[in-house]
């Protein structure tokens, strides 16, 4: 009868405790909210670029546009709502744990990301009016598009500053669930970074120094960044396996959709969704930074952006220079590796030149661009590790 | 861009207003001369070149319900070049195809109107603010534990941390201003259509000579709108001649090229005065381009007109014209403008019917094919910023015509399986030379309001005749 001593008090006591103690592992609903909505415009930017490869036919209310604004409202409501009741609310703990930016109260993270939705709105009739005066879009990174891109990294980087905030003063099991999701949604933001590279990200620019550069230029800051932020010894390989995996499923699956251009000249005859490129091997150099960061954690933060951000570069070009001659060789002209997948405006007899490296002019280009490339990953590196210990300091 | 054609049993008038930039979406209007045309499936293609082998799926118009012969829908233009619209009208009498060439090029960018510039300029200010605002608060009170107040060191920090901000957020408003300016300019540089400049020099013995100029835009576009020409109604080039500012002279001359690409012609007997010229020529894509320059000519004595030439002499053009619906020619007969009572709006498709007849009012049945045309017909503007070259079957050079018919018949695709040659109406370009007609038709639309003279050119008993016509569009 050893169990019917036990007292019914600390039985009750105990019950309790885990109650408070699931309770204070719960995740905040605006932390999902702010989840989801990242991912609704991470999807839907993947989808709007497949739009514009496969179909072509723009209008504000594509399902891919849908997607995009239905993360951007639901971000911007989302943040408004914790503003407003945290400003005008009796929630003294919320209260405590905000800021204040024009006498309203909110954590920083909130701010931020309402601040991007209304850029996403505010890029909406800017939009339109280039269409109008410069045509429907041609090119990807137009200065209203810019506007856009900023409203979207900021909603992307609020949610991030609010759950690494919630992250900084939890402890224990909700620590470590905000650890993980934090680190998924690094992962979508290496994501929509390499988006805004894609051209530059192309297999017959591999053996170019541009490739390199383009790379070195941001990649470091934003895996650097994130990985310290997360706390987690291997941050920088979890981003981009999460951008790996992002990729590759939207690669292997879109292909899956059958679709057709509804917009001339149709030069390439299209029959299905034409998914990105095969994702960059950034998990190789991701882990890299991983080691190399650990190794001199305690070392001044110039010199480990010295020798993190030239392992960076080292490791890049030694997986990326053979994956290249790979990519353009036709084994890799198949669904797996996607080299076989061309937008509907790409003429027939222009297919050979993606199976054709496009080189730099000289040798001493290519080493300049390359100078270039390794000091851009030193300083994206730099910049990483002082964005990096800034997420860690956050406690708003 | 006006056009009357045949799809199989039906009688289509199209009428197709291209945007001001292209890429871009162009209005489609389509009316059919008799009911029983149930939907018009339409789909732009190149008429020539890759861009043309494959046409994406169809845009379907259905019938306006306040008026069952009328159609209208948007046509996309996803890039400026020398296009087709392929139609394909059902109905009570099954189905019939035909192609439209429709010249694409965008003319303008447009300026920022105020209150969008305003509302955008008010919402950037706002914006840098907050952004400013919330990196001072960050730095202010986000790194405190919760509850703890904010003390001086962090106030000041805020503060230096805003002004740095502020100076980046410029630094980065500033640069993106260089870039959209950058940008703007190498989008209109790359896209806006300039048509080639046209050098113009007197030669002795009353010739002159006329050389094209390089032109960036078409070199670009070697495919699509491609640098060389072909012929339109058998000749390289029509060459308007007009005596400005009172267009009382007109010349149609049609020089032929040297081997030196310039274009030489010996000159009919000219009074001396300011000159306007516009030259028609048709790019081997079917691309359309109308040159323009300017000239002081003397009295020259010249050559007899011959051939497809023609000039004339007419009265002055009044500013305060009100039009005139008869026109004297010059073998003795008349033209009538049958003209519909009411005023001429602009933008809108009007029919301009003209009839010839004899002294004593008979219609004279005896108008033969001018260059393969019923009649041609030069719609220009007093300011001379409107010059229109249209024929009976609308604005489209004929040799782009001839090349879209043609692409028809090579490359239907699902939806246009019939080619040209199961579709009557569609086989020639041109009208047989045994023809023998009193009346000829234009369909054409003013493209703004003004006053224009309208020169409708005709040939009876071999001899061509010019009528003259003035009128105020709304």
């Amino acid at each position: 009868m050893a169990q019917a001593s036990v007292p019914l008090e600390s039985l009750r006591d105990g019950v309790a405790h885990s109650r408070a103690e699931s309770a204070a592992a719960k995740i905040p609903w605006f932390v999902w909210s702010g989840l989801v909505a990242v991912s609704s415009i991470a999807f839907g930017l993947y989808w709007d670029i497949s739009w514009h490869m496969t179909i072509g036919r723009d209008t504000f209310w594509t399902p891919a546009h849908l997607a995009i604004h239905f993360g951007g409202i639901l971000a911007a409501f989302t943040c408004t709502y914790l503003i407003f009741s945290t400003t005008f609310g009796h929630d003294q703990a919320a209260r405590d744990a905000s800021v204040n930016v024009w006498g309203f109260r909110g954590p920083v993270g909130a701010f931020l990301t309402a601040w991007g939705g209304v850029t996403m709105v505010a890029s909406a009739p800017f939009d339109n009016w280039w269409h109008n005066s410069f045509g429907l879009d041609v090119e990807i990174l137009s200065p209203p598009h810019f506007v856009l891109g900023l409203g979207i990294l900021a909603v992307q980087i609020g949610v991030l500053v609010l759950i690494v905030a919630e992250k900084n003063r939890a402890a224990g099991a909700r620590r470590s669930k905000l650890t993980r999701l934090f680190l998924y949604l690094s992962g979508l933001g290496l994501f929509l970074h390499s988006m805004l590279k894609s051209e530059y990200a192309d297999a017959n620019l591999m053996h170019s120094a541009v490739f390199y550069r383009a790379v070195a230029i941001g990649t470091p800051t934003v895996l650097v960044a994130y990985a310290r932020a997360s706390g987690h010894k291997w941050g920088a390989t979890i981003v981009s396996s999460v951008y790996t995996v992002v990729m590759l499923t939207f690669l292997w699956t879109f292909p899956l959709f059958p679709a057709q251009p509804k917009l001339g000249p149709v030069y390439t005859n299209v029959t299905h969704m034409v998914p990105m490129e095969f994702p960059l091997l950034l998990i190789v150099p991701a882990f890299v930074l991983d080691l190399v960061l650990n190794r001199f954690s305690n070392r001044g933060a110039w010199f480990q952006a010295l020798v993190a951000g030239t392992a960076f570069l080292a490791a890049l070009a030694l997986v990326q220079w053979p994956f290249g001659s790979f990519l353009i060789s036709p084994l890799a002209r198949n669904g797996i590796f996607g080299m076989t997948n061309f937008a509907y405006q790409e003429p027939i007899s222009m297919h050979q030149l993606a199976y054709k490296f496009r080189l730099d002019s000289t040798r001493s280009v290519f080493w300049l661009g390359m100078g270039a490339a390794w000091i851009a990953a030193f300083l994206s590196t730099r910049v990483g590790l002082a964005f990096g210990s800034w997420f860690l300091r956050i406690r708003r | 861009m006006y056009y009357q054609g045949d799809a199989g049993p039906y009688k289509l008038v199209v009428l197709i207003r291209t945007p001001q930039m292209i890429p871009g979406v162009a209005e489609i209007q389509i009316r059919s001369s008799q009911p029983g045309v149930r939907r018009i499936k339409f789909v732009p293609v190149y008429i020539v070149g890759e861009g043309s082998k494959y046409p994406p799926p169809p845009d379907v118009l259905m019938p306006s319900k306040e008026d069952p012969q009328f159609f209208s829908g948007k046509l996309w233009l996803m890039a400026s070049g020398s296009w087709e619209v392929r139609i394909e009208a059902e109905g009570d009498k099954g189905s019939g195809a035909m192609a439209v060439p429709v010249p694409a090029a965008a003319r303008n960018t447009l300026p920022m109107e105020k209150g969008l510039g305003a509302i955008l300029f008010g919402l950037m200010a706002l914006l840098v603010a907050a952004m400013v605002s919330i990196v001072g608060a960050a730095r202010r009170e986000g790194q405190l534990e919760p509850g703890v107040q904010a003390g001086s060191p962090q106030k000041r920090g805020a503060r230096l941390v805003m002004a740095v901000a502020f100076v980046v957020v410029a630094g980065i408003l500033t640069l993106g201003g260089f870039w959209w300016k950058a940008a703007a300019a190498s989008l209109s540089d790359r896209m806006i259509y300039k048509p080639p400049q046209l050098f113009v020099s007197l030669l002795p013995d009353a010739r002159m000579t006329l050389r094209i100029g390089e032109s960036a835009w078409h070199t670009r576009r070697p495919d699509t709108v491609s640098t060389r020409l072909i012929p339109d109604h058998g000749h390289l080039m029509h060459l308007f001649l007009i005596r400005v500012p009172l267009m009382d002279r007109f010349y149609h001359l049609h020089p032929p090229e040297d081997q030196s690409g310039a274009f030489t012609d010996e000159l009919p007997a000219l009074s001396a005065g300011h000159y306007q010229i516009f030259a028609d020529i048709v790019r081997q894509s079917g691309f359309p381009d109308t040159l323009a320059a300017e000239l002081d000519m003397p009295e020259t004595p010249g050559h007899p007109l011959a051939g497809d030439d023609s000039g004339v002499s007419a009265s002055y053009l009044s500013p305060d014209a009100n039009g005139n619906l008869v026109s004297p020619l010059s073998d003795g007969s008349r033209m009538i403008w049958e003209r519909e009572a009411g005023s001429l709006p602009s933008n809108k498709l009007t029919w301009f019917r003209f009839r010839v007849e004899d002294a004593d009012g008979n219609p004279v049945e005896s108008l033969e094919p001018y260059m393969g045309m019923a009649g041609h017909a030069e719609f220009v503007r007093s300011d001379l910023t409107v010059f229109a070259h249209l024929h009976p079957d609308g604005s489209a050079p004929m040799a782009a015509v001839s090349l879209a018919e043609a692409s028809l018949g090579k490359n239907s695709g699902a939806s246009f399986a019939s080619g040209a040659n199961s579709m009557p109406g569609m086989a020639m370009s041109g009208m047989p030379a045994e023809s023998r007609f009193a009346e000829v038709a234009f369909p054409y639309g003013f493209p703004k309001p003004g006053l224009y003279r309208i020169f409708v050119q005709v040939k009876r008993n071999g001899q061509i005749l010019t009528g003259i016509f003035d009128a105020r569009a709304d």
